[in-house]
Order: structure tokens, then sequence, then C-alpha cells
């Protein structure tokens, strides 16, 4: 029979430590053996497969390593089909970019994920390259500046503030649903607002407006569910009299 | 992927009812300091077997699932919902009746070497409701150490239904219309002591012999509780006196206690939640100075008065027919709240001067009853007006007094013990 020389109560013969407040008992000290293996026997326990025990960042570095042989060589295939076949890289290069774009951010996702404004940066940079090298190959007509890049600086600043909301809403659910929403409706306006500046050269809306209104009829009521009736998952008890 | 989650076993259906009368006010006076949490405390011969108990916990959780619940808010009213969450095990760190939290269940145990406390939120239930639950965690703890359970304690497995009854709000169901309330009562004297400043609930426990207590009070003519009720008015007429006639407290000459009634031993009802009420037997100081004997003899009838039927049913009929009303339940919970607390303050303890709980003499089956020493009752901490609670418990041959405390002095409980030895019962000091 053994005592608990910290809150008195009695333990089981073969105790370690006391179940009630946690302490080690008296000359079992955590390098003991039997302190060790009851710890490790309880992670033994639990059944799982070579993917599982992998952390997360072990997981991405996984598939970005085959995405990577996978572009890579289809950015390779696509080119030498290209040249092959017209002796020269015409219309190769197109899926060549993209696909060396694509492995760009998806290299940018496995290593800077903890850094989410620099990778949105780089990402950003990436794919304004890409705009850029598209007007190049069409034989630059400029839209890229007055349109391309525009549009993209408004998708990544909306990302990233979807970003930071989400990531600061305590309760995940129908709200990330609304943000995201909202978010689309937004960018909506802003894909609209600059298409209008780039063909009438004048500010306006036209079928964003109804896109926004909906998006945020929609969302407004999503974000009701998520926050007044979620406390209230039945309403008899809730509005019992 | 965690495998753990596919084993857990599915728990009761979410279920959840409304609070009982009583426990209707305390959601909306509840603070850090006034927590309406109270402490039954099971004193062994031998320090407490931790496994065991573990065991006994589990399967009394099983046999009483509307202890296993949470308070939440309603738009009207509060409610209590099934919360699948095992009762707290802790080591007693002997801080009394702390408040429950938010999303807790309202009941937590704590043990240390050989007490075993259990502390119930009163929004849960009573002393009486309290004590049973106890009393099954013992009976089974003895079983699981070895000793025959009786079959009053053997529970089938699964568990059969819970009678309806246990669950019930046993005051809407004797609960008679048109009977006119209560009259408000005048302001009572208090204790003059100053308060100590936060975490400032401290218990004096005081040990007796119930035999001598009983041979006194039969000298009298009257039941235990009577004659502790008399004892706490004698020494606050005491107190009262000793104060100079400018004292502001003076201006208060009626001298209150209230004492909690346990209702099922009246209204047959086997509910497990709250079903208490109160006596306030008095003391009037404009009369004059009252000798003990006065005392005694005013409060066994003022007691046996007020423990009429009759009269309960009137208290009854104050309580809920307010809550009857259609005017009222349709007032939203955050005004409800402010007016509950409004009428705590004018209903509540301005009308005492202390309070005495008496749970009575406890019974075990044999088995489990050898394995005790005694009981003990911590009242919940009083109001910054009450100042001191009082709280008796019988087991065996001993009665153990436990007076709470809020205040720097501790004049009450030590004139209240020296009156009690002055008629020659032994009074013990315990440090537990």
């Amino acid at each position: 029979m053994i005592q608990c020389p910290k809150c008195g109560v009695e333990l089981e013969e073969n105790a370690n430590f006391c179940s009630l407040c946690g302490d080690p008992l008296a000359g079992k000290s955590s390098e003991d053996p039997a302190y060790v293996r009851s710890g490790k026997a309880r992670k033994d326990e639990k059944f799982l497969t070579d993917y599982q025990k992998l952390t997360g960042f072990q997981k991405r570095k996984i598939f970005w390593k085959i995405s990577g042989i996978v572009l890579i060589s289809g950015i390779v295939s696509t080119l030498l089909i290209d040249f092959f076949v017209n002796q020269r890289i015409s219309w190769s290069k197109f899926p060549a970019t993209i696909g060396l774009v694509i492995y760009i951010n998806f290299t940018l996702n496995t290593f800077l994920r903890k850094k989410v404004v620099f990778m949105l940066l780089l990402s950003f940079l990436s794919v304004t390259g890409l705009f850029t090298l598209f007007d190049f190959y069409a034989g630059g007509t400029g839209w890229e500046m007055k349109l391309g890049i525009p549009v993209l600086v408004a998708a990544y600043v909306i990302v990233l503030a979807l970003i930071f909301v989400i990531r600061n809403s305590g309760q995940k659910g129908l709200n990330v649903i609304a943000y995201s929403l909202i978010a689309s409706g937004m960018l909506c306006g802003c894909i609209d607002a600059l298409i209008t500046i780039y063909n009438r050269n004048s500010l306006g809306f036209d079928w964003s407006l109804v896109v926004m209104v909906s998006v945020l009829f929609v969302s407004v009521l999503l974000l009701y569910i998520h926050y007044q009736l979620r406390k209230a998952t039945d309403l008899k008890r809730f509005f019992h009299i | 992927m965690d495998h753990k989650d596919s084993h857990r076993k599915q728990g009761p259906e979410k279920f959840w009812f409304a609070l009982d009368n009583a426990a209707k006010i305390f959601p909306a006076v509840i603070s850090k300091k006034f927590t309406a949490v109270f402490r039954l405390t099971a004193v062994f011969r031998q320090p407490v077997k931790i496994k065991p108990l573990r065991k006994a916990v589990l399967l009394a959780e099983r046999r009483f699932p509307y202890f296993m619940v949470q308070l939440k808010e309603g738009f009207f009213w509060y409610y209590l919902e099934y919360l699948p969450q095992h009762i707290p095990i802790e080591t007693d760190q002997q801080v009394y009746c702390v408040k429950f939290r938010k999303g807790e269940l309202l009941i937590r145990i704590l043990v240390k070497n050989t007490s075993l406390s259990i502390e119930f939120s009163h929004i849960l239930t009573d002393g009486g409701g309290a004590l049973e639950f106890l009393k099954t965690i013992l009976v089974l703890y003895a079983g699981e150490c070895g000793s025959e359970i009786p079959a009053a304690y053997q529970f089938p497995e699964p568990v059969a239904p819970i009678p309806e009854e246990e669950y019930e709000d046993a005051y809407s169901r004797y609960f008679k219309e048109e009977i006119p309330p209560m009259v408000k009562r005048s302001k009572a004297f208090h204790l003059p002591y100053t308060l100590k400043p936060f975490a400032r609930f401290s218990r004096l426990n005081a040990i007796l012999s119930i035999k001598e207590l009983q041979q006194a009070a039969r000298g009298k003519g009257v039941s235990l509780t009577v004659y502790l009720v008399a004892v706490y008015l004698y020494v606050l007429q005491e107190i009262f006196e000793n104060r100079s006639t400018s004292n502001k407290y003076k201006r208060n000459k009626r001298l209150r206690i209230q004492v909690p009634v346990n209702l099922r031993k009246i209204f047959p009802s086997r509910t497990m939640r709250n079903f208490s009420l109160f006596v306030m037997p008095e003391i009037d100081l404009r009369l004059g100075h009252y000798t003990f004997d006065e005392i005694i003899k005013s409060v066994y009838h003022q007691m046996m008065l007020e423990t009429d039927e009759k009269l309960i049913n009137k208290n009854i009929a104050r309580n809920v027919g307010g809550e009857k009303k259609l005017f009222v339940r349709g007032i939203p919970l955050f005004l409800k709240s402010f007016i509950l607390r409004m009428k705590y303050y004018s209903l509540g303890p301005v009308q005492y001067s202390g309070v005495l709980t008496n749970i009575g003499k406890v019974t075990l089956p044999e088995e489990a009853g050898a394995m005790l020493d005694h009981f003990l009752i911590t009242p919940p901490p009083p109001n910054k007006l009450l100042k001191v609670s009082c709280g008796a418990a019988g087991f065996g041959d001993k009665m153990v007094i436990c007076f709470g405390n809020i205040t720097h002095s501790h004049e009450f409980e030590e004139k209240y013990l020296q009156f009690i030895r002055d008629q020659m019962i032994a009074v013990e000091r315990s440090e537990l």
C-alpha cells in the first residue's frame, strides 16, 4: 500500500505517480525505466502508417517533389513535341510558361507557408512575370499593364485580407463560406471596374453590382446562422418560456 | 489518425431541462465572491483509495445523469444542458466553494488524505439531493473496496430508465393557485464585522458529541436544530447588546435566522433537484432582553408553526406564482436577471441575520459507514451582509458544526462555541 506524499491518498502498489495530483512518487524518478515505459507504451498503442507519421512539412515536400517531376517532364515533353512537329518553338511556350509558374507557386507554398505575406508577394511577382511573358509572346499589346496586373493586385490583396480574417475568426464554420463569398463579390467588383476603365476610360459598375448584392445577402444570412443560431441548435430550448 | 475517438462510447442524448424554482435566482446573483456553491465532505478513517473512488464516481455518474449538466443561457430563461464530461476529481487545495465557470459541470470532487468532498452549485440541487449523491458514491466506493453493496444501491447494467420524479421541479407540483403570498418582512440585524479582501472565505469546524448535545436539547424538550438555532440567536443577541447604543448596526432590532427545511420530508417527492424552503425564527429585541429559555421556547413554536404544510404552501405560492405569470416569463433574460438581482437584495439576506443549515444525521449501510469518521457541510460563502454562515452535519456520535466566515473577526464563532462549552458539551476544534 503506498500513499502519495503530496495529497495523501492511497494508490495502487505498482503506481509510479499519483493519479490524483500527477506527482511522481518518491524513489520513482522520471529516469526510472518503468516510468518512461508507461508513456512510450501509450504512444505505441496508436497505430500509424508511415505516411501518417510524417509532419505537415514533410508531406508537403513529397507533394512538391512529385508535382515537380510531373510539371517539368510535361514542360520538356511539350517543348520537344512542338519542336519536332514545327521545327521551332511556337505554341508550346504558353503551356511551358504556365507549368513553370505553377511549379514556382508550389515551391513557395512548400517552403514559405509560415510567411504568408512574403509568399503571396513572390507568387504575385511570378504571375506578373507570366502575364508580361504572354504579352511579349503575343507581340506587346500592353494589356498586362492596363488590365492584367491591376486585376492581379486586386486578387492578391483580397486573398491576403481573406486569409487574415479567416485566421482571426474564432470558430470556423459557415462564417468562412460567408467571408469567401464576400471576397469573391469584392473581386468581381474590382474586375468589373477595371474592365470598364480599360474599355471606356471611365469608372463604372455593370454586372458586378448584381453579384455583390446577392453575395452580400447570402453572406449576411450565413453569418447570422453562424453567430446567432449556433448558440441555440435547438430553438425550443433556447426560447423556452 | 486518432483511433481513440471511434471507440469512445456514445453518451446519452443531449437532454436539457429548465431550472427549478429555487435555482432560478442563482444565475442572476452568483459572483466570484457569492458563489452559491456548497460542499459536502465525508471524512474517512483511512486515506482515500483513489482507484476505487474513480470507479465509484463513474458508476454514480450513470445513475444521476441529471447532475451531468452545464448552465446555458436561453432567450427568456437559463437552462441546464447535458454535458458529456466526467466529474472532475482533483486534489483538495482547501480553497472552498469556488465558483463554477461557464461550460463546466456544476459539480466537482476534491480529495485529500482522508477527506472526500463534493462541491455542488445550488443551481443543481440542495443539500438533500447532494447528500443522496455523496451517499451513493460512498456505498459504491465501499463496494469497490470489497464490501457488499445493498440492493438499494445496486444499479443494473445498462442503468434502468431514471424515474422522472427525480428530475422534477417539485415546487411546481405542489404549487397551488389562489393562495395569498407571503408578506415582506422588516430588515434584520447584521453582524458588524469588517470584510476581508478577496479570497475571503474561510471556515472553522467544531466537532461535538451528538449524545451530549441531544441531552442538552432534550433537557429543554426540543430538537437539535431548534437548540442550535436558539444558541445562534442568543449569541447574536449578546453581540447586539455589547455594541454601543449609537452603533449603526443597532438600527434593525430583529434577529432572524434562516433555517433551510428539506421539503421532501413534508411533501412526498423523490426529486434530486432543489426542494427546500426556509423558515425564519426570530426574536424582536425591541421587546427587551431574552433569556436562553425564552429563546428556545419561542424558536420551538415558530419552527413548529412555520413548517406547517399550509404555511409552506403560502411560501411556495410566493416563489412559484411569480414565475408562472406570462408577463414575467416573457421578459428577456438580461432584464429578468437584473430584476431578480434587485429582488434578491430587497428580499434576501436583508431580512435575516444568519443561516443555519442542518442536514441532520447521515445514515449509511453498515459496511460503508464503518469506513467513515464524520461528515461535514460547508455552507455557501455568505454575502457581505450576512458575513457568517453555519452548517451542521451529524454522523455516528459526531456532530460537526462548520462556520463559514468572510470577515476578520471570529467573535461570533468563539462566542457560539463557548456557549456550548458552558452547557457542559465538549467541543473539539477540527483542522480539516
